[in-house]
């Protein structure tokens, strides 16, 4: 199978890691993974206001070049992507006026073939030939979890992982459509598929501070140590993110939440793409585990930890 | 929360323009506040989200437009998930912060960011800062 695959900016730079663990684990599930040529990055944040329209041409200028190569899904990992991209989507789909304006201001861009310095020009309008998919999605809904688990190499005896949702997957939840903003399964189904237990507790959606650990470090170090002690307390071995920035505020930025909360004991974070990965066999070395500021690699053990309870 | 109402305020343009930016009823909200109570930096702000849509429905643009709430909001869409009258709250404060634009200087800046902190940082945080609370 072959798909169009979006990684982002902060995939191809920061956090190589998720971007390596998917390469790897969709090899092993048979899928082709392309990147549409030429793209930009998204935008990171989805216009809020009506006439900040120019947000929407960046990610309707990616999606139209997945049109144009002859792919009608984009699949991405990265939450803020995914929620650009799809909302973008949605609302050429939604807006005729939208449709009109973002297309004529995009018509005459110029794209050139980085191999045959081919120039093209005139494209056509996007009217949402694409569906956006994030990753955990296209593993349910187009591979499918029986799949999943003929290929599992690894028995990861029930891992005590806790899915962490963060703001964009769910949310707003009129325009994403995912599942229930407040009890969602996407998560939970998939790390129960690649056969880790998935901890119930009840900040998996909570906010993690987000672009506040820029602004105002002490917001986000508490919001993400809600959720990371939260977790911890439920049982959970480590917490599983699907977001770049997520995992900056709760990795990169824990010696920070440790500071300030004495009693934190720390717990590691992973992208859910590197369990993907294990579970499928793939070597430990190439799962980016360098990248982690909290060693993970007893996550990753042969013979999985216990859970640890504080 | 006390507020003053004074005869000859024209009122109606600022929520007019709030309503038009943002395509939300601020009216549909009865105060229930959910949207604060959901909210993870509610402890941070000086106005409730509650009492920012509040003041909007009073068209008091002095009060709304000085908050430090306008430049804590995280975008994490809790209160739309929560709002039991459909209202996006997240649109209600970019609407403000787009009225307040262009008579302020950015309320964050690339020039606030320790440059060994900006070696670090995610890509995807830098970009994000700046469209929410740069100019």
């Amino acid at each position: 199978m072959k798909i169009h695959y979006y990684p982002g900016c902060t995939l191809k730079q920061k956090t190589t890691a998720l971007d390596i663990s998917t390469r790897e684990a969709m090899k092993l599930l048979d899928v082709e993974l392309v990147e549409p040529q030429g793209w930009s990055c998204c935008g990171a944040e989805y216009p809020l206001t009506e006439e900040k329209i120019a947000g929407l041409a960046a990610p309707i200028r990616i999606l139209r070049q997945v049109r144009d190569e002859g792919g009608d899904v984009l699949v991405t990992t990265c939450s803020f992507c995914f929620a650009v991209l799809k909302r973008a989507d949605k609302a050429l789909r939604d807006d005729p006026l939208k449709r009109k304006r973002i297309n004529a201001f995009l018509k005459d861009d110029i794209q050139i073939d980085p191999l045959t310095k081919e120039r093209t020009t005139g494209f056509e309008d996007y009217a949402g030939e694409v569906k956006v998919l994030h990753l955990l999605e296209f593993l349910r809904d187009r591979i499918g979890y029986p799949r999943i688990r003929d290929r599992i190499q690894r028995d990861l005896k029930g891992l005590a992982i806790a899915p962490y949702y963060g703001c964009r997957v769910l949310r707003p939840q009129k325009e994403m459509e995912v599942d229930h903003p407040d009890a969602p399964r996407l998560f939970e189904e998939f790390l129960e598929a690649v056969g880790c237990s998935a901890v119930d507790y009840p900040f998996k959606q909570e906010c993690c501070g987000s672009y506040l650990s820029v602004s105002l470090p002490a917001a986000a170090t508490e919001a993400s140590y809600r959720v990371l002690r939260s977790a911890r307390m439920n049982g959970a071995r480590a917490v599983a993110v699907t977001c770049p920035l997520c995992f900056y505020n709760m990795d990169h930025r824990q010696d920070a939440i440790k500071e300030a909360y004495l009693d934190f004991p720390g717990i590691p974070v992973v992208f859910f793409t590197q369990i993907l990965a294990w579970a499928l066999g793939v070597d430990k070395t190439v799962l980016g585990l360098g990248e982690h500021r909290v060693p993970a690699d007893g996550v990753f053990s042969e013979i999985p930890a216990t859970e640890v309870r504080t | 929360m006390r507020v003053k109402l004074k005869a000859g305020r024209d009122q109606r343009k600022f929520i007019k323009r709030i309503e038009e930016l943002s395509g939300e009823n601020v009216f549909a909200c009865y105060q229930c506040g959910r949207c604060s109570a959901g909210c993870p930096v509610a402890s941070e702000m000086d106005l409730l989200p509650n009492q920012v849509i509040r003041l909007v429905q009073m068209g008091l643009d002095e009060e709304v437009l000085r908050s430090k709430t306008l430049f804590l909001c995280a975008s994490c869409f809790t209160c739309e998930s929560r709002c039991p009258k459909g209202i996006d709250m997240a649109r209600v404060m970019e609407a403000v912060r787009h009225v307040l634009d262009p008579k302020g200087k950015d309320a964050f800046g690339p020039g606030e960011i320790p440059p060994e902190l900006a070696q670090e940082l995610p890509q995807q945080v830098l970009v994000s800062i700046f469209r929410k609370f740069a100019k």
